[in-house]
C-alpha cells in the first residue's frame, strides 16, 4: 500500500434505485479507498452492487438509479460536485472505464482509427489531426496489435482483439484511475491471460490504479493486491489478496467463495457450494445479510448488523470478528 | 484418434455407452465467392462408458459444441460413426431418432433462453413425459413432483407454479436438468451447464449432476472451457483445438502431466495454474478450419513447431494407460 494521497476515495457510499415499490438499495454504506499504482479488485456475484458501484464513481447512473448518501472523489475532487463541463473533462483524462462488453462497447459503424481519434481530439483541442493519428499507432503498439489494424470496423476484429482496443480507448489520455468491469469475462483463457498479462505491463509503464471488477475468484487474487468482496450491496471484506487461501481466517461468505470453486492445483478436489441463493434486494433479511446462508450464524446475526472492523488483513462486516482478532 | 477407435474395435464385446469414431462435421462457407468447407470436428474417435463423465476441454471455435450437436444428431455427420448402446444411430432418421432422443438429453448454457417464459415449471417437465413415457393425470403430476424434488427445487407445490422469471439462475438449470431427467436418459451432454450461474451455486449444480450420475448409472458428455471444473467433475479430460483432439487422459493425469504443448498452454492461462512469465505460445492466430488443410492445427502458435507439423498430421502417441497425445514431438 502506498502513502501517496489516495486516487479514489469512496465514503458512505448508497446508491437505490428507483422501483415501483419503493427505493431498492442496491450499494450500501460502501466504504472503499484505492492508492496510486495499486490493483484493487471488486468481487461480487450478480446483483451484488459490483457494476451499479462502478457507474457511480464514473457518475454514469443512469435511469432510475441514484446515489442516495456519501462522498466519491478522485485525486481529492468530488465527484458528484462537479458541473457538467468540469465533468466532461476529468472523465477520461483522470478516469477512464473499460466496460464489460467488447462487442457492443465499440461504434460499429466506425474504424477502430476514428474511434481513438475522436476521444483524443475531443480532449485535445489543440491537437492536429496527423498527430492524433501518431498516437493512434503508438496506443496500438502498446496493446499489441498490428497498426494497419486501424482502419478495421469493430466487426472485423476478433474478440480478444476488441477488448485490447478498448483498453487503449480507455488510457489514451494517461488516466490515473481506470474501472475494468469484467474486460476479460466473454474471452477465452488463453485470450483472457495475454490481456491480463498486458493490462500488467501497461499499468506498470503508465502507471494508473485499477479497479478491477470481477466475479472470478481466482482471477482476481492473482491480479489485485487487495480484494474488496461485495455481498448484497455492502463490501462484507476488504483483505490482502495473498490471505485468500483456505485456512486463513475470513468473512464466512469469502470461505464459502472458497471453497465454491474448484482449484487446479490442490490436492483434494472437494467443493462446496454455499447453500441457498443471493438474497433479493427488494426484502434483504434483517441483521447481516449473509445470515440465512451463514454455516457459522449466531443470534445476534439475525438482529443486528454487523460493524466494520478491522481484521489481520483488512477489514470485515462480521459479528465473528472482534477488533483486531477473529471471536 | 485412430489408436482410441483400434482400442474400441477389441473391447466391442464391453459395449461402451458411447462410442464415437471418426466423426466429421463440415459446414459450407462461400470462400471469395466460391463454396468452400470447413470442419469444425474433423476425424474425432472418444468413448464414454456408463457412469463415467468425459469432459471436453477447448476455446470457442474448437468444435465442442458441434460435437455435441451431432451427438444429439441436430447436425448431421458427413462421416464417421456414432454408436450408443451398440446402435450405430449416426443416420437413424424417424421413429427410432425419437427412440433415440430418449435416451440421449441435454442441458444447455444459458438457463435463461433454454426454458420457455410463458411458461409453467410444471409444463416444462410434464410435456416430455407426456409425450415419450404418456403419463397423464394423477401419475403425471406425481412424476412431475418427484422430478422436482430429486432436483432440489422444493417446496414442490409452490415451484410448480412458476415461471422461469421468478427463478434464479440456479434454479433454472435445475428445472433444465429435471426436464432431461424426464425422459429416464442413459446418456446426458452438458454443454457449461455452471458458466453463466453465480459462483457461490455452481458446486451445488456439479453435485447435483454428480448424484444423478451415480444414482441412474449415467454417462456424461460435459464441455466446458475451464480445466480446474473438468478436473473436479471429469473422469477422463480430452483437449480439443481446431476441431481435432490434441489430448485425453484421466483427469489428474492431464493436470499433472499435460504433454500437448497446446495443453500446457492452457493450464498455464488457467488462473489459479501458479505461472509466471510469458504464456509458452508463438502467435494468438486462430486456427484454420479450412477442409484439406494440412498438419496439426496448432503449428502456428506452437512453440515446439518442426517442419512435420505443416505438412503432415501427427501421430497418436499412447504415453500410459488411457493418455493420448497428438504430436509429432512429444
Amino acid at each position: 500500500m502506498s502513502t501517496n494521497s489516495p486516487v479514489l476515495e469512496i465514503e458512505n457510499l448508497s446508491v437505490a434505485y428507483r422501483t415501483p415499490n419503493g427505493d431498492v438499495n442496491a450499494v450500501n454504506d460502501v466504504n472503499l479507498t484505492v492508492y496510486p499504482e495499486e490493483i484493487v479488485g471488486l468481487i461480487g456475484e450478480s446483483g451484488s452492487g459490483k457494476s451499479t458501484m462502478a457507474y457511480a464513481i464514473m457518475r454514469l447512473l443512469k435511469g432510475d438509479a441514484y446515489v442516495t448518501n456519501g462522498t466519491i472523489r478522485i485525486l481529492g475532487q468530488d465527484v458528484y460536485a462537479m458541473d457538467a463541463a468540469e465533468l466532461r473533462k476529468f472523465r477520461w483524462e483522470k478516469m477512464s472505464m473499460v466496460f464489460q462488453s467488447a462487442m457492443s462497447a465499440l461504434n460499429p459503424v466506425m474504424t477502430v482509427e476514428a474511434q481513438i481519434i475522436d476521444t483524443l481530439l475531443n480532449h485535445r483541442p489543440n491537437m492536429t489531426r496527423s498527430e492524433a493519428v501518431q498516437r493512434a499507432e503508438e496506443l496500438m503498439e502498446i496493446v499489441r496489435i498490428d497498426k494497419r489494424r486501424l482502419k478495421s470496423y469493430p466487426h472485423e476484429l476478433s474478440g480478444g482483439m476488441r477488448q485490447r482496443v478498448i483498453i487503449a480507448i480507455a488510457i489514451a489520455l494517461h488516466p490515473r484511475f481506470v474501472i475494468m468491469d469484467e474486460p476479460t469475462t466473454a474471452l477465452d483463457v488463453v485470450v483472457q491471460r495475454s490481456i491480463l498479462d498486458q493490462i500488467r505491463e501497461i499499468q506498470r509503464v503508465e502507471k494508473f490504479a485499477i479497479l478491477f471488477v470481477s466475479h472470478d475468484f481466482s482471477l482476481v487474487a492473482e491480479l489485485a493486491t487487495r480484494v474488496a468482496i461485495m455481498y448484497a450491496g455492502r463490501i462484507v471484506e476488504l483483505t490482502d489478496s495473498k490471505s485468500l487461501r483456505p485456512g486463513e481466517p475470513h468473512h464466512p461468505y469469502t470461505e464459502g467463495l472458497l471453497r465454491a470453486i474448484p482449484r487446479l492445483t490442490a490436492e483434494e478436489i472437494t467443493i462446496d457450494g454455499i447453500p441457498g441463493t443471493p438474497p433479493n434486494l427488494i426484502s434483504l433479511p434483517t441483521g447481516c445479510a449473509f445470515h440465512p446462508r451463514c454455516a457459522r450464524v449466531m443470534s445476534e446475526c439475525q438482529t443486528t448488523r454487523p460493524k466494520r472492523v478491522k481484521t489481520l488483513y483488512g477489514s470485515a462486516e462480521c459479528h465473528l470478528f472482534r477488533q483486531g482478532t477473529e471471536g | 484418434m485412430q489408436s482410441s477407435s483400434k482400442v474400441s474395435q477389441l473391447n466391442q464385446t464391453d459395449n461402451k455407452l458411447v462410442e464415437v469414431e471418426n466423426l466429421v462435421v463440415r459446414f459450407p462457407i462461400l470462400d471469395n465467392g466460391h463454396r468452400a468447407y470447413i470442419r469444425p470436428v474433423d476425424e474425432v474417435s472418444f468413448t464414454i462408458d456408463s457412469g463415467e463423465v468425459l469432459a471436453l476441454v477447448g476455446e470457442s471455435g474448437s468444435g465442442k459444441s458441434t460435437i455435441a450437436k451431432a451427438l444429439l444428431r441436430i447436425v448431421e455427420p458427413q462421416s464417421g460413426t456414432i454408436r450408443v448402446q451398440g446402435n450405430d444411430v449416426t443416420h437413424w432418421r424417424g421413429g427410432r431418432l425419437t427412440t433415440y432422443r430418449k435416451n440421449v438429453q441435454m442441458v444447455f448454457q444459458d438457463p435463461f433462453g433454454s426454458l420457455n417464459p410463458v411458461r409453467t415449471v410444471e409444463h416444462h417437465i410434464a410435456y416430455p413425459l407426456q409425450k415419450h413415457r404418456h403419463l397423464h393425470g394423477r401419475a403425471l403430476r406425481d412424476m412431475v413432483g418427484s422430478l422436482l424434488e430429486r432436483v432440489g427445487l422444493t417446496p414442490v407445490e409452490e415451484t410448480r407454479v412458476k415461471y422461469p422469471h421468478e427463478l434464479s439462475g440456479g434454479q433454472r438449470q435445475r428445472v433444465a436438468i429435471a426436464r432431461a431427467l424426464a425422459v429416464n436418459p442413459k446418456f446426458l451432454v452438458a454443454d457449461e451447464p455452471i458458466s453463466m450461474l453465480d459462483v457461490s451455486i455452481r458446486a451445488g449444480i456439479l453435485k447435483l449432476l454428480n448424484e444423478l450420475r451415480s444414482e441412474f448409472n449415467l454417462g456424461y458428455l460435459y464441455i466446458t472451457h475451464d480445466l480446474a471444473s473438468a478436473r473436479y467433475f471429469g473422469h477422463r479430460i480430452m483437449v480439443l483445438y481446431g476441431g481435432k483432439v490434441m489430448e485425453t487422459a484421466p483427469s489428474h493425469e492431464l493436470i499433472r502431466n499435460p504433454s500437448h504443448p497446446y495443453t500446457r498452454l492452457l493450464l498455464a492461462a488457467t488462473p489459479g495454474s501458479g505461472l509466471d512469465g510469458p504464456l509458452p505460445e508463438t502467435s494468438n492466430q486462430a486456427p484454420s478450419l479450412i477442409e484439406g488443410r494440412t498438419g496439426c492445427p496448432f503449428a502456428e502458435r506452437c512453440p515446439l513447431v518442426v517442419d512435420a507439423c505443416r505438412k503432415e498430421d501427427p501421430p497418436v502417441v499412447r504415453l500410459s494407460e488411457g493418455h493420448e497425445v497428438a504430436c509429432h514431438v512429444v
